[in-house]
């Protein structure tokens, strides 16, 4: 009799993980839980969940942080940021299959490229665009879009290519949940690269110029801060921030050009849901979005849950207009 | 720009009247109605050989396009609101058109309406949001609800046909059934409609209104101008402006697909808005022409550059980074320029 219910449970855990994974293998792009983890009881579903939503969550994290980088430098919304990323991926999967590199070293290289991109759009294009109004110049980020979609296809082939995750197998067991080594990687390394990021940005002297370029560019341009090169700088660190959550999402699916499609939507709520105001808060949205995306689709409906996530931020956007940390914005009559 | 302060301006239509003598012509009426009749000549040159076949199909996608930059540049250049909810309203107005005319076998008519009627009711809601949500941040709130819709198209199997997409045939109007010609006419005539609609309603009481909303909220308020009620109506327009986009590519293109209703759609409507010129309604058309014609048309056919894959899309990416570089006001704002005095005029009125 009991193991009979046990028996009956983990088919329908099975079944019910199985209709999980099917949906975020879909279009969303979001990681999948794995089968055949032992998972015991609900403490440990939810535990299992969490620890994904996480991995899901630095994706978007790491995304929204190049988004935000750029907002408060370049004073532009980087609709482009998914599409840098994107193609940044793609040289490392094509620098991977093509040159047999291992894949930290093809990561190399796209993190190189990503550097040399954000150097070039910055140097290129968004240095002259100074005289330019605000909103015109968020059109040239969607020039970029077009740019990347362009580019992609015609450097590395229309046929969707794979990438393998970094650790290729092994499971972390705490008895009623379990997470591979590869997920473990990935949230340790969102979690080190940010870390680091805020360290630098709140207690260095180069933190302390992108500081000063975020509150007032042309004040900061008097008072002697290099504003070229924080601008320089942080296109190309959301390259690479891009470029990395690239890396690791594309195992989860294949690399086309809609790989980051979305993660940049995501990361763009993450960024409404944090406010613009600070760079940690779009980090902490992007990790809501992550956890509440997960839990919705898993406990709520795997057909809605994510409308209801979206509904519940637009819903939270009317209470708090400035997002989570947002302050308020006097205007000035 | 066009005649503001309730003048009856007449230079409104500049980029399709080239020609000198018709600018003096008082009624920009009829300068919208030889637009349409130029337009609809298009399938004759393709029906008698002169022009490819494909190219009235790039065309008739760009019309279908015009319809919805129209509704966001009166919502941009008019209110001031920004909005990256097009692409969902589109594939709203286009899921709902289908779902009645195919699967309920309900004429054209009963499509139109309830395609266009249920998006505007969305779009009030989403202007009541505006009240609240400011700048980036109503943009973003636009974004998530063309998300939740596009969610919805990909999940409602039933009704919308998940992502294998719905199709249905040419309308069927007074008992005729109509082709691809008659189709790209019946496009013509409701852009050429959508634009004298625009032209009258900017140049009106509520056009006024909207300005001053722009230019300062609280100073349209002393003056009487209700807030709520004209971001409700600039909502409510442009919503039913995609909705009817939605409904017109569904007919035209004959499918809809879930993958199509993305914000990628969403930001090439604001691009030909901003490319075109705000507050100006045939360079809107041009903006739509120079985003999605331009890559089709002009640049996969030219030697070299058509022949490789992508390249026209970086061209053209390029080409916009360049427009918005160097003609900020975008392209009605350099033809204004290049008209010696016609442009003093304007930049004094823009002081």
């Amino acid at each position: 009799m009991f193991f009979e219910w046990v028996f009956k449970f983990e088919d329908v855990f099975k079944e019910s993980i199985f209709e999980y994974e099917k949906n975020a293998m879909g279009a969303s792009g979001a990681f999948a839980l794995e089968r055949g983890g032992i998972v015991s009881n609900e403490l440990g579903t939810v535990l299992q969940l969490f620890m994904r939503s996480l991995e899901t969550g630095s994706v978007y994290a790491l995304a929204a942080l190049g988004i935000i980088v750029i907002y408060r430098t370049s004073n532009l919304m980087h609709f482009a940021q998914g599409s840098l990323g994107m193609f940044n991926t793609f040289v490392v999967t094509y620098v991977f299959l093509s040159f047999r590199l291992p894949l930290w070293a093809s990561t190399l290289c796209g993190i190189a490229a990503a550097i040399g991109m954000g150097f070039l759009v910055d140097f290129l294009i968004i240095r002259h665009t100074k005289k330019v109004s605000p909103l015109a110049k968020q059109i040239i980020t969607l020039g970029l879009i077009m740019v990347f979609l362009g580019l992609a296809p015609m450097l590395f082939g229309v046929d969707p290519l794979s990438l393998p995750r970094f650790l290729q197998s092994g499971d972390f067991n705490f008895g009623i949940a379990s997470i591979s080594h590869n997920a473990v990687l990935n949230i340790s390394l969102g979690l080190v690269l940010m870390g680091i990021l805020f360290y630098v940005l709140q207690k260095t002297k180069m933190g302390l110029a992108v500081r000063t370029t975020a509150s007032n560019e042309p004040v900061a341009r008097l008072m002697g801060v290099p504003t070229r090169r924080v601008t320089l700088a942080a296109w190309a660190l959301a390259g690479v921030l891009g470029c990395l959550s690239g890396v690791m999402i594309a195992p989860t699916t294949t690399v086309t050009t809609s790989l980051m499609d979305a993660v940049q939507v995501n990361a763009l709520f993450g960024c409404v849901l944090g406010g613009f105001q600070t760079f940690y808060g779009p980090v902490l949205g992007a990790y809501i979005i992550g956890v509440g995306r997960n839990f919705l689709v898993y406990y709520v409906s795997s057909i809605w849950g994510e409308q209801i996530m979206y509904l519940l931020i637009l819903i939270f956007l009317i209470f708090r207009p400035n997002g989570l940390i947002g302050k308020k914005f006097v205007k000035k009559v | 720009m066009n005649g503001r302060n309730g003048r009856n301006e007449t230079n409104d239509s500049p980029l399709a009247n080239p020609k000198p003598a018709l600018w003096k012509w008082k009624n920009p009426y009829l300068g919208f109605v030889l637009f349409g009749l130029l337009l609809s000549t298009l399938p004759l040159f393709s029906s008698s050989g002169l022009m490819k076949s494909s190219t009235l199909n790039y065309i008739g996608n760009v019309l279908v396009y015009a319809v919805a930059a129209l509704g966001l540049n009166l919502l941009l250049g008019y209110a001031g609101l920004i909005s990256l909810g097009t692409a969902g309203f589109m594939g709203l107005g286009s899921y709902i058109a289908a779902y009645i005319a195919k699967d309920m076998g309900m004429s054209f008519w009963a499509a139109l309406t309830a395609a266009v009627l249920i998006p505007t009711l969305v779009g009030l809601l989403i202007g009541l949001i505006s009240l609240r949500i400011e700048g980036i941040y109503l943009a973003i709130a636009t974004l998530c609800v063309s998300e939740i819709l596009l969610k919805s198209f990909e999940q409602a199997d039933s009704i919308t046909g998940g992502m294998q997409g719905k199709s249905v045939s040419y309308p069927v109007l007074f008992g005729h059934a109509l082709n691809r010609s008659s189709t790209y006419v019946l496009l013509v005539v409701v852009l050429t409609l959508v634009m004298m609609l625009t032209h009258s309603l900017v140049n009106g009481q509520k056009g006024r209104a909207l300005h001053a909303m722009r230019g300062s909220e609280v100073a349209a308020q002393a003056m009487g101008v209700n807030l709520l009620q004209y971001r409700l109506i600039a909502f409510s327009l442009a919503t039913a402006y995609s909705a009817l986009s939605g409904v017109l590519y569904v007919f035209f293109i004959k499918f809809s697909y879930p993958s199509v209703w993305n914000l990628n759609l969403s930001l090439y409507v604001l691009a030909a808005v901003v490319i075109g010129g705000l507050r100006s309604i045939y360079g809107t058309i041009v903006g739509t022409l120079v985003v999605w014609a331009v890559p089709d048309l002009i640049l996969k056919n030219l030697p070299i550059v058509g022949k490789i894959n992508g390249l026209p899309y970086i061209f053209n990416g390029i080409l916009i980074i360049v427009v918005v570089m160097f003609a900020p006001q975008g392209i009605s704002g350099l033809w204004q320029r290049a008209l010696p005095f016609k442009g003093k005029k304007k930049e004094k009125e823009a002081e």
